[in-house]
């Protein structure tokens, strides 16, 4: 088997992408780079997503840890006085990873659907809490005053700025590490659990622990998503706890595909996009198309691919000539193995 | 004495309505093997329908009684076009598919259809309560109560009992059981699984819409009830155990009682004692109070 060096060429994509947002930050409109920011936000958390289905978990509750991630820094700005971009961060992912240490004692022992339930009513409860409890701000929510990064504070436009280069960076760098993350043992373990989880069983390794370490490692993703949310939105509110946020995220990787961490990203831009035509020419219906939309990738996409970017992949590598029509994505259909 | 009294009528309403909501979900469970999210859509357009059938029924004069069958028969009509048309055009697509694509498509039709009840009836809420509010309270012990309320018991009992009826005293009812069992085999019995499963799922969507249609006087119908009904119903029937009616009528009470039991007594953890129960349950028996276990395979 051939080595692959430690910088391939999704890091290198990730690397030129960073620098390439981060210069081209000055010719983007105010609009484009809010929305590059949101993007990104989301792409985190829809990575978050992508790992655990890859390990053939469907996860409902990402909203949750979004939730977390976001209320972190409104929170941490009211009561501790905190306002700095990376220390937010940090302490929302770390609150996030241990919530989810928690949540995934329970939820690690579930497969399928039950473990899609699980997470949807966790995430759900959450939300009728923080819908009614005034430390969350109530249904309307909190927002975030302005921020600094290592002690130096910001307001106005400069703080656009800081913003913008914090969510290249940090989204930057935690995709980065997702991706080693997938790479490494603990990613291949991963799918190798959505093959046939009983094999794996026997071969020595706890299926219960590897997910329980991916649900670890995918609500930090979502509490970053979530920080950046809020530092890019200003404003925070409970329905980001709720199940039609994770649901966007679902539709984030179903749309970028799952094979990469920059399919997600593909997938958050693609989203955004949808979301800005259908605010403009329909308004009300965003749900309806969301739902449309997810049904025909689900129905007429081949089996395996189940993604744009997956059926995008393969129709490309068909078109080079570098083999034939074959979807190996995950999920391959008609596997009755377990 | 008094507070046992109301927490015993309380639970057993509440549980009558979780029964209602959650039998539904299992039986298409149990048969499809599929969760059906759209489940609490189903639900929606059930109640919206009541309230177009008493408001049409008010309209031509009819007596209460009357719109209120109207109510039921429209909810049931839209249950058995909206289950067909769901069944036939998406499901049946992904049966040979991973579970969680399917839980993902009905998740879509949830979607769809919820903002499909905006367009048909705006966003304000609508109004069903005539026969309700005709009906009066009915006095139990020293307490009053609504009489509709007190009836729901009974239609709950009364759906339970046909369902019951049905799956195990009819010949239809023992091929859904044999799907249930076992799809291959059954249908190498020659059974027409395809048939049952689309009839299955039929009956599970006109159990939302009756659900929605029978609790339709007691609420403002407005977008977005569906949503706390679907989590509501799997926490319900994951406690007796997906797939199990009579797992149902336990996760009902176990969570109606719990709940009413909450209100009286500790209302900070009203809110989510259905969960607190769940997980409990949960924790005991993984997959369910009365969830038939699977052998490992390799």
């Amino acid at each position: 088997m051939k080595k692959t060096p430690f910088v391939d060429a999704t890091l290198i994509a990730l690397a030129a992408l960073a620098v390439l947002l981060s210069l081209g930050g000055g010719f983007m409109p105010g609009w484009v780079r809010y929305l590059t920011q949101v993007s990104l936000a989301t792409t985190l958390a829809a990575v978050g997503v992508m790992i655990l289905l890859r390990a053939g978990l469907l996860t409902f509750g990402q909203g949750l840890y979004y939730f977390i991630g976001a209320y972190s820094v409104p929170l941490l700005q009211k009561h501790l006085g905190v306002s700095d971009i990376l220390l937010a961060t940090v302490v929302g992912t770390m609150a996030a990873v241990a919530v989810a240490a928690v949540a995934g004692l329970f939820t690690s022992r579930y497969r399928g659907i039950f473990f899609s339930m699980l997470t949807l009513a966790i995430s759900m409860v959450v939300y009728g809490i923080a819908v009614k409890s005034p430390l969350f701000g109530g249904s309307d929510g909190l927002n975030v005053r302005g921020a600094s990064l290592v002690g130096e504070s910001f307001s106005g436009e400069k703080l656009q700025w800081v913003t913008y280069f914090c969510s290249v960076w940090i989204a930057a760098l935690y995709m980065a590490i997702a991706h080693l993350l997938l790479r490494s043992r603990l990613g291949k373990t991963a799918e190798a659990l959505e093959q046939n989880e009983v094999r794996l069983d026997y071969l020595g390794v706890s299926p219960k622990w590897t997910v329980y370490a991916i649900s670890l490692f995918s609500a930090s993703l979502g509490a970053a998503g979530g920080t950046l949310a809020a530092l890019s939105a200003r404003h925070v509110d409970p329905s980001f706890a709720y199940w039609t946020t994770a649901g966007e995220f679902v539709f984030i990787v179903l749309l970028g595909g799952q094979r990469s961490v920059l399919g997600p990203l593909v997938g958050a831009v693609l989203l955004e996009v949808m979301r800005i035509v259908s605010s403009s020419y329909f308004p009300d219906q965003w749900q309806m198309l969301l739902g449309a939309m997810m049904l025909l990738i689900i129905l007429f996409l081949p089996a395996g691919a189940a993604s744009i970017g997956g059926f995008a992949f393969a129709f490309v590598r068909r078109v080079l000539g570098g083999g034939k029509w074959r979807l190996t994505a995950k999920g391959g259909a008609r596997d009755r193995a377990a | 004495m008094l507070t046992l009294g109301a927490i015993v009528v309380d639970g057993v309403t509440y549980a009558a309505w979780l029964f209602l909501i959650g039998v539904g979900l299992t039986l298409v469970f149990g048969v499809l093997r599929i969760l059906n999210i759209a489940h609490g859509a189903f639900y929606s357009f059930g109640a919206y329908a009541a309230a177009f059938g008493v408001g049409l029924g008010a309209r031509m004069e009819l007596s209460l009684l009357a719109q209120f069958m109207l109510a039921i028969g429209a909810a049931l009509a839209i249950g058995v076009v909206l289950g067909f048309v769901v069944e036939r055009c998406v499901l049946t697509r992904l049966y040979a598919r991973k579970e969680a694509l399917a839980l993902l498509a009905t998740y879509a039709v949830f979607l769809i259809l919820e903002d499909f009840t905006k367009i048909l009836w705006g966003p304000q809420s609508v109004y069903a309560n005539g026969p309700r509010d005709a009906l009066g309270q009915v006095p139990i012990g020293p307490l009053m109560y609504p009489l509709y309320d007190v009836l729901l018991v009974a239609a709950a009992a009364l759906t339970g009992l046909a369902i019951w009826y049905v799956l195990y005293r009819t010949k239809t009812g023992f091929k859904v059981q044999a799907v249930v069992f076992d799809r291959e085999v059954s249908s190498a019995m020659g059974i027409h699984v395809t048939r049952v499963m689309t009839a299955t799922f039929v009956v599970g969507a006109c159990l939302g819409t009756l659900a929605g249609a029978l609790t339709a006087p007691k609420i403002a119908i407005s977008p977005g009830i569906g949503v706390e009904v679907i989590v509501l119903a799997f926490a319900v029937v994951v406690i007796g155990g997906l797939g199990s009616i009579s797992g149902a009528i336990v996760g009902a009470c176990i969570v109606g009682i719990g709940r009413a039991a909450a209100t009286h007594l500790l209302p900070q953890v009203e809110l989510f004692v259905v969960y607190l129960a769940m997980a409990a349950v949960l924790t005991v028996r993984p997959l369910g109070l009365f969830a038939r276990p699977e052998a490992r395979k390799i």
